[in-house]
């Protein structure tokens, strides 16, 4: 398997960048936002190539293409962080293509997407959850 | 054909090449003409029908080596070889397969050599035949996958009867591919082509295996045979295995290491290397780190990981890993490429490796080189029957009575991943487009009791398939391209359900929508020739990684990701690949966008492979 195949562009090191952030955004409320703007932005804009339609994520510890991001989002400011100024090799979007607003509304859009189901309750799923 | 190769002196026999060469070529056309015209209106001539032509000798040759089938898609400069396959007397002689595009012949050769562990010989035009190939043969020769590309021409120029013979011919037929076949010839002599072939089928089937290429005179094939050509009975060349000094060494290095690793690619060529591989595991209790080239270790095994090799390790025994590179370092997509490593220093490197018999030449896919403490020039699988009994005889008390609580610790972590793993899947389980970890599993919930064989990679699955199915058996999982040549996997898949067409082995394919639409025509001869084949289409309607690749850019410019789907995306229209299935004489489905009718739909293609015949399933899903 060639790794030169592969594309693990995306938000590798949030994981990271929000241990080191979260004391200090916890406190932060995010700004106002539009999920279903958001959810228009999060396709327009390639943010579903990497992490799923509704944030899900590849999952992938190798080759993967990014990292679930909802149900229960990182906080906001770290998530612009890494937008901004991104960990790993996810690229940069800064706000001549996504302002800030845009960023609010994506999150929005992240707040909003509920819990799928759990492994437990789908049988092609649960034998493989630990007794 | 009896005119072109008729004695243009006169004489009542068949000409010779050296005979021929003596004459000046104008005086020769003139004269075959008047032969051909001679022979033609003649029935009675003894000379007016070919008897016992060459290319009966070389299929015997085929056959004495155990070739089962010649794909191709017809080709006038091998027509005489294709003539003596489908008119081979009685039983056992190789099949003919019906390819519409010499790159298919090339990956369903690719496919079955991996299935089935044996080569598969394939047909292509002079020239034009060999250049749509190529692409093909490099992906098998960089999957180190035997192959035997048999081309054609009239070698001598004087034999040629017009323009397409001439377009269609090469001085050096075979240039075009010298940087990534292990062999190539011209046999000027049936007797030449009888030693020929079992020298390039000898260089095909040793580590690391490769494609081989001949060219055929079309005179040899067409004329009657001389002289009284023949093959000795083959013997296969014993692979290059760790000397004992080099075994006993590296089974000492294992033993003192506080955390060996075992890193492996294409480690394994049969279900007793898996085993072997397990047994060595086992004896160290060391993590199997798998790049997943092949079917290596069970992927339900605790030892099992595709974990990037821990920093903790302090000693990394790497089994035919392709991108040796690529285990200790890396040199990530960003924009100034800086290279990173991932071993922390000191940590020792044992590479056994066949590649490093092999010299480089013009194409890269030995990828970015990384001195390695102990390299080995040896077959993996060779040596591991020796590696493994060096290591329980040295391995002291002590070491030994570590295992317990080593096994302990995998066993927790490997537990811990299959959870995390079923959590994620779950995520997006009822979403549409369709999650890819939704397709995978609905697909392995009705496999799982059978005989299968994953004949796709899985790579754009995010090896979903890995992480939850249980891959035991070394036919499970036959890995990836090779080149990352995109156009493999239908065809591929395809020689593979031929290799498992009697073997009662299921043969299930998950094939990128991109990837379909270069060679659609494979699934037309997966119907001709009736192949089991389950196909699901993971159409995410994009080349998507190429879609991501151009996102970056564009960030990374600061304009206009949005328009990354230009030239990237395969929408406007949507394309329908069942209906494309059902013109082909395939069964289609779908297109599937609701995950509720995922299941059904796959028992009902299920049905239709289990009688023998392929299936096809359009699921439009998620890109990764």
């Amino acid at each position: 398997m060639r790794a030169s195949a592969l594309l693990p562009f995306a938000l590798l090191g949030l994981a990271v960048l929000a241990g080191s952030h979260l004391a200090s955004a916890q406190g932060t409320a995010p700004p106002p936002g539009d999920p279903k703007l958001g959810a228009a932005l999060w396709m327009r804009d390639g943010c579903y190539e990497c992490h799923g339609t509704v944030a899900q994520g590849s999952g992938a510890r190798v080759g993967g293409t990014g990292p679930m991001l909802a149900p229960k989002p990182l906080p906001f400011s770290v998530v612009l962080s890494q937008l901004r100024r991104p960990i790993n090799v996810m690229p940069p979007y800064s706000t001549a293509v996504l302002s800030d607003q845009d960023a609010a509304n994506i999150y929005a859009y992240l707040m909003s997407i509920p819990a799928g189901k759990s492994a437990s309750t789908i049988p092609a799923l649960s034998g493989y959850l630990r007794k | 054909m009896t005119a072109a190769v008729a004695n243009p002196a006169g004489g009542s026999g068949l000409i010779r090449p050296s005979t021929l060469t003596k004459i000046a070529g104008i005086e020769v056309a003139q004269a075959a003409r008047a032969q051909a015209q001679v022979a033609a209106g003649s029935p009675d001539d003894p000379n007016y029908h070919v008897a016992n032509p060459g290319s009966d000798f070389m299929v015997d040759c085929l056959k004495a080596l155990g070739y089962e089938y010649v794909a191709a898609t017809p080709g006038s400069t091998f027509r005489g070889l294709q003539e003596s396959v489908i008119n081979f007397p009685g039983s056992g002689g190789p099949e003919w397969l019906t390819a519409t595009h010499e790159e298919i012949s090339a990956a369903m050769a690719h496919g079955y050599a991996k299935a089935s562990g044996k080569p598969m010989a394939f047909a292509v035009h002079g020239v034009v035949g060999v250049q749509h190939a190529a692409m093909g043969i490099y992906n098998a020769y960089a999957d180190r996958v035997p192959m035997l590309l048999l081309t054609a021409n009239y070698a001598d120029g004087a034999l040629r009867n017009e323009a397409a013979e001439w377009d269609h011919n090469a001085t050096d037929m075979l240039a075009m591919l010298r940087g990534f076949v292990k062999y190539d010839e011209q046999p000027g002599s049936l007797q030449h082509f009888a030693e020929s072939l079992a020298r390039a089928h000898g260089l095909a089937m040793t580590p690391p295996y490769g494609p081989v290429a001949l060219v055929l005179d079309q005179y040899l094939q067409e004329a009657t045979i001389s002289g009284n050509p023949a093959m000795k009975p083959f013997v296969p060349v014993s692979p290059p295995a760790a000397d004992a000094n080099a075994v006993a060494d590296i089974a000492k290095m294992l033993i003192a290491a506080q955390n060996p690793v075992i890193v492996v690619d294409r480690a394994t060529r049969t279900q007793a290397g898996v085993d072997q591989l397990v047994q060595l595991a086992e004896a160290l209790q060391a993590p199997v780190v798998d790049r997943l080239g092949r079917m290596n270790f069970p992927t339900n095994h605790y030892l099992w990981s595709q974990l990037p090799v821990a920093w903790e390790a302090d000693l990394i025994l790497a089994l035919d890993v392709g991108d040796l590179f690529d285990v200790v370092g890396d040199v990530p997509d960003i924009t100034n490429r800086k290279t990173i490593m991932h071993i922390k220093p000191g940590t020792k490197v044992i590479s056994i490796d066949a590649e490093l018999n092999v010299p480089q030449a013009n194409y890269q896919d030995k990828q970015r080189f990384y001195q390695p403490d102990y390299p080995v020039a040896g077959d993996s699988e060779a040596t591991l029957p020796s590696l493994i009994e060096a290591v329980r005889r040295a391995m002291p008390d002590a070491r030994r009575n570590q295992n317990a609580d080593r096994a302990n610790r995998f066993k927790n972590a490997f537990a811990a991943r299959r959870a995390a793993d079923a959590n994620a899947a779950a995520e997006a389980w009822d979403a549409s487009p369709i999650s890819v970890p939704r397709m995978v599993m609905e697909l392995w919930n009705q496999i799982k009791g059978l005989d299968w064989a994953l004949v796709s990679q899985a790579t754009f699955q995010s090896f979903w398939q890995q992480r939850l199915w249980d891959f035991t058996k070394h036919h499970n999982y036959l890995g990836p391209q090779g080149a990352a040549g995109i156009g493999y996997t239908g065809p591929a898949s395809v020689g593979a359900a031929l290799a498992h067409r009697n073997d009662g082995i299921i043969s299930v394919s998950i094939q990128g929508d991109g990837d379909f639409m270069f060679f659609p025509g494979s699934h037309w001869s997966a119907a001709h020739h009736k192949l089991p084949l389950l196909t699901i289409i993971h159409n995410n309607r994009a080349w998507h990684e190429e879609l991501m690749f151009l996102q970056v850019v564009a960030d990374r410019r600061n304009r206009h990701p949005e328009r990354a789907g230009i030239g990237t995306t395969i929408t406007n229209p949507n394309i329908d690949y069942a209906k494309i299935a059902s013109g082909l004489g395939v069964y289609g489905q779908g297109p599937i966008s609701s995950p509720g009718d995922l299941g059904p739909a796959i028992a009902r293609a299920l049905a239709v492979v289990k009688r023998g015949e392929p299936a096809l399933i359009d699921v439009v899903s998620q890109g990764r």
